[in-house]
């Protein structure tokens, strides 16, 4: 229960800071001088633009992640555990010669 | 988790976040609104009129982001 609350307050702050960085991109991108204090037309259809791309970008990016993470989990689970059998394997065999000699 | 825990560990994050913009855009305004002729250490009224129209605009688009955010995720 409690891992699972650690868990959402994980991802609202995951959702927090991509959102901060959307923000700061489309202010760099759509708003290239500073005439006037309120947004115009130009740059209000310019961050309708941003905004919309960014956010179907985010979605396909999550959707294609999601495919894609058991089988890269499954494969680093593997090489762990293959490199962990390695150095058992070593010291099971003490007829290698030390390397004092 | 109680209600008032939640709220806590809201307002904390928010003062992160908060935090987190403010430090990337004090950089960022610098660079649109101060070119890099440093004559002086003073700044004139042009510049600081320029980062408080940054900041203002900056807020907006945060505003405008947001409320897409949550027209599109519903």
């Amino acid at each position: 229960m409690e891992q699972q609350q650690q868990q959402q307050l994980r991802n609202l702050r995951d959702f927090l800071l991509v959102y901060n960085r959307m923000t700061e991109l489309c202010f760099q991108r759509c708003v290239p001088s500073l005439h006037h204090r309120a947004l115009d037309a130009e740059e209000e259809a310019c961050l309708h633009s941003c905004a919309g791309k960014l956010i179907h970008s985010n979605h396909r990016l999550m959707a294609a992640y999601v495919q894609l993470m058991p089988a890269l989990v499954q494969r680093r689970i593997a090489d762990y555990e293959a490199a962990a059998a390695v150095p058992a394997v070593a010291a099971q065999q003490p007829g290698t010669s030390p390397p004092g000699s | 988790m109680k209600p008032l825990r939640a709220q806590q560990l809201a307002a904390e994050l928010e003062v992160e976040m908060m935090a987190h913009m403010h430090n990337r855009m004090t950089i960022a305004y610098h660079r649109k609104c101060v070119p890099p002729l440093y004559k002086e250490a003073e700044m004139s009224k042009g510049k600081s009129v320029c980062l408080d129209w940054c900041l203002s605009k900056h807020l907006d688009i945060h505003k405008w982001i947001g409320k897409k955010l949550t027209e599109l995720s519903v």
